[in-house]
This record gives C-alpha cells, structure tokens and sequence, in this order.
C-alpha cells in the first residue's frame, strides 16, 4: 500500500470515508420536517434533503436522482434512514445505497397512513438501530489518493486569487499527482480562461469545457447579464483586477496546473481520478452540493472576507489569505494563509501546511463548518416543474 | 526583507503589489531574485511591470496572457485597466450583443 497520509473509513466499494454519519436523507420535500426531527432526536445524526419532489421535469428529475442517490452512497455515511412519500423512489435510493454495501432504512409516509408523527418514530427507531451499529467502525490508515476533493470559493477578495486559490491549487496538485481527486465547478468564473483549462485536457474534453463556458455565458446574456462587459466589475477592477482573463485565472488556481481528466454535469460521479470540471452554478451551496453527490470526502473552500456555509456531510475547510478577515472570523477560518499576502511565507511553504490540516480533517479533526453546523446540503434546479 | 509584491510563475512580467508602493522604495518581489524599484504609486493588489513593456506586449499573470498593452509600460511602471485590454470579450455572446446594441 501506498503511505498512509490520514485515517478513514474503508467502504465495501472500495472508496474512502473522512467521516462516519447517520444521514437521515429526505428524498421529498414532503417528509423533510419528518427527516429533520428524526435527526434532531438521534444524536450525532445529520440531516440532508430536497425541498422538491413529483413534479420535477426532464434534467431537474435526472440531477434529482443522481444527486439524492449521490448522497446517499457516499462514503461518508456509514448508514442511511431514506425517508419518503412513496414507496418507490425511497426504494430505489435504498437499492443503490445496499448495492455500495451502506447499511439503509427506508422509511415511507404510504406505509404509515400518511401520518408524519409515526413516520418520525419509524425513523427514529431505525436510525437508533443503525448508529448503534455503526459506532463500531474503526479508521484506518489511507492513502493521499484515497482523498476526493472538492473546491469552492465564496465571497472572493483581491487576496484570494493570488493567496488562498494558488495556494488550495497547489494541494490539488499534490493529491491529484499521487492518483486522487480534485474536482472544481463554478462553470461562469471558467470565461476568459476556458482555453486555458481546454488546453489541459484531451481535445474532445477540451472542446466540451469550452462549450460549457459558452453555454453559461449565453444564460446569462438571455437573462440581461453581461458577464464579459461587466467583468471585472467596478469593485473588481477598484481592487486591481483588469481583465477577465486575470480574474478567471485567479479563479481557477484552485485546480492547480496539472492536465484535467475530465468534464462531468452536476453532481455526477468521476470515472476516475485527477482534476476534474463540474459544469455547475457558482452559489456555493449548489455547487458544494454537487461536489458531495459526486463523491466529494472534504471541501477547500476558499474566502477573501468570509462565507459561512459547509457541507453537512463532507467536512468543510474555510481559508483565507486575506489578514484582516483570519483575525476578524476566528471561528469561521479553519486555515489562515494570509502570511502569503503579507509577503512572509511562500505558496510552497503554505500548500504544506494546509495539506497538513486537510490530512487532520480528512482523518477526523473537526472543521468549523461542522461544529456550528453552518450550511445545508442544497440540490440545484435547472427549470420549471409541472 | 519581507515581500511588498508576490509573482506567481516565472513566466510572468508582472508582479502584484501586496501593499501600497510608493515610487523610489527599494522593494523585494516573492518569487523575482532582484529587488525592484517602482517608478510610480502602485496601489495595494495592482500589478506592477518587471520589465520594460513595449505596446502590444502579452501581460502574463498565473503563468498566462492576461491581456495586450495598449501603451508602453516601464520596468516598475503601473499595468492596468489604463493600458491592459482583454483579448477576450470578441467574439463572445456579450460583445456581439453589445455590437449589435451599437449599431
């Protein structure tokens, strides 16, 4: 085996968990209050869902399923109680949960004459069951290429496309060369620099990254936005900024500069390891999201004056570059690296230290994030329902 | 000397300043072996030029173009919105709207 960087949970499918959770997995918005107080009363329990349900159209229902399913097989949950209003689509997560070996309930508001109260103490019984059950699962010693990052940044500042994304790129790097994984997203910050990441990947990716920024641009310009004509924007330019090209490349120093394996839709798992693009919006609870359903064990999240939200299920690194605002959110920060914007410290000497950190978390050190419980798992939408 | 500007690949000709620079200051660069000496105020976070620039040049930033000069730029010289254009924003869905808007 190759050297032990952290400690995880080895999953029958092979993947590597930096976490061990009950998930309580609403699949419809009908039962999510009946999933919420399941976790409440479950200690240690977490909860994700959708507020969406029967109704959602074409991609919407496809991304849907994918992600749900997504969630639910990933390999930060050791077991799963799958509440729903039918049979069938509670069924069909369950399937794919019991098919990667996690250990799942399901629990269905049909089955109980569409009481939610005995819907609740159904759950609760259940999950109480399988949290005793998986209590009992140990770490063990993983290798770097077990990690599958996900990267974010939220809230940018000047101090973030030259200090924290080089730095959180520079670990990328160094995860993706020795074989894991590192996926990015935010598919409108790709514009002016989509030929660059194109250039990184084999030509037929290369094209289809180049159609997706296009494709994004064309969204926006429908909608009355222009992300080339306003970009950078006043506020972008008043903090140094001059082109798109030079925002875009700050923007994605977070994927480092080695080749890119691949493109993948929303919330879709990778076929193998490396850098990878999600073609995702950018509001980062979407786009967490999206990294998490594809597998995502840890986000680098990435901040110039500070952004609340993480993943409920995969732990949520928080770092800045910018001084002020490592002093200001002292329990936001998870990683500070502000010294590489104060001209005290290197990319090189900073990527180690927080490849250190991340090695920590990945093996259980509690980010921020997770002990406030900021932020909740949010599945994108892409158009209307019946 | 702790670095009042950072360059971020070797390929770059510009730097980006991490404090304000005032014009005269011997400065060191993060990542540049020799010290610099800016040759006008350069605000905190705009880049400053590591060497003299003719117009036309490709401004390299991240190890990339990020634009063309549109006027020369002197070794330790200013470089942004005033003389750096995009080479983007032809071509795309915004700008041939805005052509079009234009015509």
């Amino acid at each position: 085996m190759k050297e032990p960087a952290f400690f995880g949970f080895a999953r029958p499918d092979g993947r590597v968990g930096t976490r061990n959770h009950l998930l309580i997995l609403s699949v419809t918005g009908l039962t999510g209050p009946a999933g919420r107080r399941i976790a409440q009363t479950l200690s240690g329990a977490i909860f994700a869902g959708t507020p969406y349900g029967s109704g959602l159209l074409g991609e919407d229902a496809t991304a849907h399923r994918r992600a749900l399913t997504g969630l639910a097989t990933h390999p930060n949950v050791g077991a799963v109680v799958i509440v729903g209003a039918d049979e069938g689509s509670v069924v069909a997560v369950a399937d794919a949960a019991i098919a990667v070996g996690t250990p799942a309930a399901p629990v269905v508001l049909d089955h109980v004459d569409h009481d939610a109260l005995t819907l609740v103490d159904r759950g609760i019984r259940a999950g109480a069951a399988l949290l005793k059950e998986i209590s009992s699962a140990r770490r063990v010693p993983a290798p770097l290429c077990a990690l599958v990052l996900g990267l974010e940044c939220g809230r940018s500042d000047p101090s973030s496309g030259i200090g924290a994304n080089p730095v959180v790129g520079a670990v990328a790097d160094n995860v993706a060369d020795a074989g894991g994984t590192a996926i990015i997203g935010e598919t409108t910050e790709w514009l002016g620099a989509e030929d660059r990441l194109a250039a990184r990947a084999p030509a037929d990716v290369g094209a289809a990254i180049v159609n997706a920024a296009r494709r994004r641009e064309a969204l926006a310009v429908a909608a009355g936005i222009d992300l080339t004509g306003t970009n950078p924007s006043r506020t972008n330019i008043e903090g140094g900024l001059s082109t798109i090209e030079e925002k875009s490349l700050g923007a994605i120093a977070k994927v480092g500069v080695g080749p890119i394996a691949g493109l993948i839709p929303y919330a879709t798992r990778p076929e193998g390891p490396g850098r990878w693009l999600m073609d995702a919006p950018a509001y980062a609870p979407e786009s967490v999201t999206g990294f998490v359903a594809a597998g995502a064990t840890v986000i680098l999240f990435t901040t110039g004056v500070g952004n609340s939200f993480g993943s409920r299920l995969a732990p949520t690194l928080k770092i800045t570059a910018n001084p002020a605002t490592a002093a200001r959110l002292p329990t936001q920060v998870d990683v500070s690296v502000a010294n590489v914007v104060l001209g005290k410290e290197d990319n090189a000497a900073a990527a180690e230290r927080l490849l250190t950190h991340l090695c920590a978390v990945a093996s259980g050190a509690l980010t921020y994030a997770e002990i406030f419980g900021d932020g909740e798992e949010t599945i994108s939408r892409f158009g209307e329902a019946l | 000397m702790t670095a009042a500007a950072l360059c971020l690949d070797p390929a770059d000709n510009v730097a980006t300043a991490l404090r304000p620079l005032t014009p005269g200051d011997v400065i060191a660069i993060a990542g540049v072996a020799a010290p610099m000496l800016p040759v006008e105020p350069i605000p905190a976070f705009h880049k400053i030029a590591l060497k003299n620039l003719p117009e036309g040049a490709l401004v390299h930033k991240h190890g990339a173009p990020i634009g063309r000069l549109t006027g020369a730029v002197r070794a330790g010289g200013l470089v942004h919105v005033h003389n750096l254009k995009s080479l983007k924003a032809c071509g795309s869905a915004s700008e041939q709207r805005r052509e079009g808007r234009d015509r």
